[in-house]
């Protein structure tokens, strides 16, 4: 099959980008997306001109490294699925295929596709853990979990932070992230002692850094790859008006 | 207070004080159409349900302080927010919309046209009842007057502001159940169910008011 490619290129975080055409011919339907870019950048590098940059890593589709905008959609036409598990098949010959990166203010562009998700480091160290002992591995069933609050903090626990939540969203929230990441630990009775402290906290460092609110249009969970749910979005909102009122009466007492 | 101001101004803690406001004028609404639906029983009865509002005296005057205060400060959170959400968002050449649905994503213009709606609402309706009344009664002011259906402008206007109402609130009420967590929780069926009275019956009960008496009764 035959594609063509529009592909945002820009040098630098604080240069100006623009979108590329490129050509590919005889591109195996079977290959992956990512090794059909690979294909483009060997052919970039053979004819001595700079390849595009893209993150990628495991290509398994569990690791959160890619992920970009393929026709103003994150991760692309699949659904739940990663770029990284995308194949040319999803595609039709002489398709257009338009490529950005993530777009968020909170997001900038190092280079061509590829974005720095720094901030999502910073919402986790925030709050994205448990504060437990390190020592012997305790005993297996020594502290019961109810079957419901497991499945769910289990479905919670699937975000693998590729910040297509951020990308999808028309105010670029990361809302979804955020709350997944505090369901995922709330939900368990390791992470419940924090359970205040951490939605809280985590919530103001979203803040800080430059996101937009959530409008609850759920535009990120159907373009999640791991289909993290709105549910989390709605735990998240009753955690938080829930902590924020116990600590004011306690500072009050 | 300091803790609550934080608490009030984070991004949760603006959309929170937006659903409390959003649901209390929903539910005003109902009122609203209560006293409303009294122009169809004939013109004693709207007349006399108003002077029994009239009666109640300084009770109202704080029911419309609350009221206003309500309605500003769900505009003016919303207003932050569309500013803040404008800003995280860089422009992006193809993005798709087809994961939101619409009414969610014009709820800030939707929000908007209510606003001025709102503003004659008061300047007209509500200003000829408790001030410049001229002799007239209250239901030959909304079914005859200029201000009132006797305009077809105004009924028409009247229709359209309603209508983008309930379209308002069709993602408004969606929106408010999670964001007082109300999504996930065995409370979910009901919201929905319950919800779907305020965003499609409510406005339409409005609606028949001046399609009834600006359009048919003069047809007929």
């Amino acid at each position: 099959m035959n594609i063509n490619l529009k592909i945002w290129r820009q040098k630098g975080v604080k240069e100006e980008g623009k979108l590329h055409n490129y050509r590919l011919e005889n591109v195996d339907p079977n290959i992956s997306f990512l090794e059909m870019l690979d294909i483009l950048n060997i052919n970039l590098v053979k004819e001595k001109r700079d390849p595009v940059a893209f993150d990628h890593d495991c290509r398994e589709g569990i690791c959160g490294s890619c992920g970009f905008m393929i026709n103003g959609r994150p991760h692309g036409p699949q659904k739940a699925t990663t770029v990284c598990q995308l194949h040319m098949r999803s595609f039709k010959n002489e398709d257009t295929i338009l490529l950005e990166p993530f777009r968020a203010e909170a997001f900038p562009v190092i280079k061509d596709l590829s974005v720095d998700r720094q901030v999502f480091d910073k919402i986790i160290s925030s709050g994205g853990y448990i504060s437990a002992n390190t020592g012997e591995v305790p005993e297996a069933n020594e502290t019961k979990i109810e079957k419901k609050y497991a499945d769910e903090a289990f479905l919670s626990s699937a975000c693998i932070g590729c910040g297509a939540c951020v990308a999808a969203c028309k105010n670029s929230s990361a809302m979804l992230f955020t709350s997944a990441k505090v369901s995922h630990l709330s939900l368990l009775p390791q992470g419940a002692k924090d359970k205040d402290a951490r939605v809280i906290n985590m919530v103001a460092t979203m803040d800080e850094m430059g996101f937009g609110s959530c409008t609850n249009t759920g535009a990120c969970s159907a373009e999640c790859p791991k289909e993290i749910s709105q549910e989390n979005i709605s735990r998240l909102n009753q955690d938080f008006i829930k902590s924020s009122l116990m600590g004011l009466l306690k500072r009050n007492k | 207070m300091q803790e609550l101001l934080k608490i009030l101004t984070s991004s949760v803690g603006r959309k929170v004080l937006m659903a409390i406001t959003g649901l209390s004028l929903s539910l005003f609404m109902a009122f609203h159409l209560f006293g409303n639906l009294f122009l169809f029983v004939g013109e004693a009865a709207f007349n006399s349900y108003v002077n029994k509002l009239h009666k109640l005296g300084f009770l109202i005057r704080i029911a419309e302080f609350f009221l206003v205060l309500f309605v500003m400060s769900h505009a003016y959170s919303g207003i932050l927010l569309w500013i803040k959400n404008r800003k995280a968002k860089k422009v992006v050449a193809s993005y798709s919309k087809e994961n939101t649905s619409s009414s969610a994503r014009t709820a800030a213009f939707t929000g908007s046209i209510v606003f001025i709606f709102l503003a004659t609402h008061w300047s007209t309706f509500w200003y000829k009842f408790n001030f410049d009344l001229q002799g007239m009664s209250y239901y030959y002011v909304v079914t005859e007057s200029s201000v009132g259906f006797g305009s077809p402008f105004v009924s028409f206007f009247y229709i359209v502001a309603i209508a983008l109402l309930g379209y308002h609130l069709k993602h408004g009420i969606a929106s408010a159940g999670q964001t007082l967590g109300i999504v996930g929780t065995k409370y979910e069926r009901v919201y929905n169910n319950v919800s779907s009275i305020f965003w499609f019956w409510i406005p339409l009960g409005f609606i028949s008011i001046p399609v009834w008496f600006g359009f048919i009764v003069r047809i007929i």
